[in-house]
């Protein structure tokens, strides 16, 4: 951001045109906004159109004004999946943010190596989910690696993806796996911003390790910390790929997340217009986290 | 200056992009286009292709001034693409559907009675007609029928020390203890909420006298007798250990499972081309279906339905009724190993021992309940299936919560 050059001091005027430099950013911007006007921004409006409608396949969408919402709210199936998907939110984000956490403390010494190590624990990030799903399909199937491995330490040792409470477990593991590079990196960043001197002072004072990242190291990593939690929690509620590759929404829908909800009723059933509905519900819930975690993190900074 | 330049120059580049985007060509010439999809009906992908540009050169040969595309896409997710792409005005002008799907689509599909004459309807096998009409009209053409018995492995039953075959559900829990004691399933089922419960429930449910939905399809009946003998059948097999657990929850590739390892003794969900390449085919024994109160199965009936949506009808109805017609319908029968809908046919297999075997039975099965919320009542009668199976809910338990999950649904 550049700095505002010094004016003199003047009867501040308010001025009808923009500044020119204004007005070539906004230029800048603008084939940005309607691409995102045209392929975010709108399509989420006409899905929140769509679950006021009636619209099966094949037929044009008929008013039906809160017909779905009613339908959704009696829907034991729509409960089942809201509780799936908030259970994995919460299994999910102190998970990745931890693993991020820790490698980022891990190699945040730059050098060789940790560049290399780095760039290799990125690389999960980039993988399709969809490959990540298939093979770890197979790593925790009967007799797969994990189960193996499970059986071997004593821990139960059958396919994790058919056990109903183990099957989020799994899905988290696979989750946590994809993602922690990401949160890793923007920690590594937030760290590297730290002077090494308030450590330093901190070691000579006779701090021990643990007590320099309490004290130190934590609160300065905060609201990095926080970012990371938002952007994973986010995630975390539009939780499909591995749902779909892994499991079915089973054993006996208990890994069935709401955007699998979603996809069921749009493309299973053809009921466009009640899936547009747990669309609009994902949305609510979304915007309701996501100021309370904005609350949350206004006060900190 | 420079600035309103700059808008100027963005501004017209926008509408040039968009008119670029949106002019679509709309090449009005002589030349009228019919677009097909279809599935590996012949497994063999460059075999299908090959007959396809045979029967699409031998169609235009004959009608010069109509181009046929056929493009052949997997069967895995088929009714999400189709469904996409007919939301999104790209659907084809013919596709292949099975019985199954033609109450969903049947708003989107020209009905058949536009282009088959009344002599190619009447060729057709009377079950065969009545599988594919929808309040009294034809929705598609049929162009192949098939059959689902009772296949068995026969290396499995020698290794066994077996030589009877099982034809009811007590023979076959009488003799699964000695397939499991020399470490062989004697069944599998495969209970993936991904499958359709045709092939894997519902033959049981069919077979011990039971059925999907009431006569007058406004309520559910798989929770009657049927259901309750049917699931508990099931449970059976399962808590006897005669089936791979595993195959209740997940499905891997095919190749990965115990049946293609030659480790299943019998099974009712698959052809025998499924299983050909995994047992050899003088290992497969094609036998009638299992019988409880009736001997019954599922076959299907595949169809090639015009959409509304095609631009060329009269094209599109040439061009089905060509690839419908028997001669050439025969070949594609006997190239696919499917049976012929038309009764001009005839029987294709009359000496191949397993083909032959299962075409006999082509009569006495059934294509499932062509009710419109039939697929969003397997997708709540297959957890239940799932719950009850896994030990989580008591056999009745489960079919009563799958009714009740399924009452709202049929309004």
């Amino acid at each position: 951001m550049s700095a505002t050059p010094i004016r003199p001091a003047a009867p501040r005027r308010r001025s009808r045109v923009l500044r020119p430099e204004a007005r070539t950013g906004l230029l800048f911007v603008l084939p940005c906004l309607l691409l995102f006007l045209a392929f975010r921004f709108g399509p989420a409006v006409a899905g929140a159109a769509l679950s006021f409608t009636d619209y099966p396949l094949g037929a044009d969408p008929t008013w039906a004004g809160l017909k779905n919402f009613e339908r959704l709210v009696n829907d034991p199936t729509f409960w089942q999946a809201l509780k799936v998907t908030v259970v994995y939110t919460v299994l999910a984000v102190p998970a990745s943010v931890l693993v991020s956490l820790g490698m980022a403390m891990l190699t945040r010494r730059t050098s060789a190596m940790t560049r290399l190590y780095r760039s290799v624990f990125f690389l999960p990030v980039v993988t399709s989910l969809v490959l990540a799903g298939v093979v770890f399909t197979w790593v925790f199937s009967e007799g797969g690696p994990w189960s193996r491995a499970m059986g071997a330490i004593g821990l139960p040792g059958g396919s994790w993806l058919a056990d109903s409470v183990l099957v989020l477990p799994a899905l988290v593991i696979v989750s946590v796996w994809s993602r922690f590079g990401y949160g890793m990196l923007i920690l590594i960043a937030r760290l590297q911003d730290m002077p090494v001197e308030l450590e330093e002072a901190a070691m000579t004072d006779g701090a021990g390790p643990w007590q320099r990242f309490r004290h130190i190291v934590l609160p300065h990593l905060r609201p990095a910390l926080f970012f990371v939690a938002i952007i994973e929690t986010t995630v975390s509620f539009q939780v499909f790929d591995t749902v779909y590759v892994m499991t079915g929404g089973g054993p006996v829908r208990s890994s069935y997340t709401l955007v699998y909800a979603l996809f069921d009723q749009g493309f299973r059933y053809f009921d466009l217009g009640y899936a547009s509905a747990i669309g609009v519900a994902l949305f609510v819930m979304t915007m309701v986290v996501a100021v309370i975690q904005r609350l949350t993190l206004g006060r900190e900074s | 200056m420079r600035l309103r330049q700059g808008v100027a120059a963005v501004a017209i580049a926008l509408t040039a992009s968009l008119a670029a985007a949106c002019g679509g060509s709309d090449a009005a010439g002589d030349k009228q286009t019919v677009t097909m999809w279809i599935y590996p009906v012949i497994a063999d992908e460059t075999a299908h292709k090959a007959y396809w540009s045979e029967a699409v050169s031998g169609f235009q040969a004959a009608n010069p001034n109509i181009d046929v595309k056929v493009e052949v896409f997997p069967w895995a997710n088929r009714d999400q693409a189709l469904a996409t792409a007919i939301a999104g005005g790209k659907a084809p002008d013919v596709v292949y559907l099975i019985p199954d799907q033609l109450p969903k689509y049947a708003n989107s599909i020209e009905p058949a009675d536009s282009y088959l004459d009344a002599a190619a309807k009447a060729d057709y096998r009377p079950n065969v007609v009545k599988s594919v009409t929808i309040d009294g009209k034809m929705m598609g053409a049929p162009i192949l029928t098939s059959a689902l018995a009772l296949v068995c492995n026969k290396k499995v039953f020698d290794a066994v020390g077996q030589t009877a075959y099982p034809s009811t559900w007590d023979e076959m829990l009488a003799m699964a203890p000695a397939f499991k004691a020399k470490g062989y399933d004697m069944t599998a089922y495969f209970g993936d909420v991904k499958n359709s419960l045709n092939t894997s429930f519902y033959p049981l449910l069919w077979q011990a006298g039971g059925d999907v939905f009431s006569s007058d399809g406004k309520s559910v009946a798989f929770d009657g007798d049927g259901g309750k003998k049917a699931l508990g059948f099931l449970k059976q097999l399962v808590d006897g250990g005669y089936v791979d657990k595993s195959l209740l929850t997940t499905q891997p590739p095919l190749e990965q499972t115990r049946l293609a390892q030659n480790k299943v003794a019998c099974i009712w969900n698959y052809t025998p081309q499924d299983v050909e390449k995994f047992w050899g085919k003088d290992n497969i024994k094609v036998l009638p279906p299992l019988k409880q109160a009736t001997s019954m199965q599922y076959g299907t009936v595949g169809s090639l339905v015009m959409f509304k949506s095609a631009k060329n009808k009269a094209a599109a109805g040439k061009w089905i009724s060509y690839a419908t017609a028997p001669d050439q319908a025969k070949k594609y029968d006997t190239k696919s190993g499917f049976f012929a809908a038309k009764s001009s046919v005839g029987a294709l297999y009359a000496t191949d021992p397993v083909l032959g075997e299962l075409e006999k039975y082509v009569g006495t099965t059934t294509v499932g309940p062509l009710h419109v919320k039939a697929r969003d009542v397997m997708g709540v009668l297959a957890p239940e299936i799932q719950a009850a199976l896994l030990g989580k809910k008591s056999v009745d338990q489960a079919l009563a919560d799958a009714a009740k999950a399924a009452k709202p649904l049929l309004g």
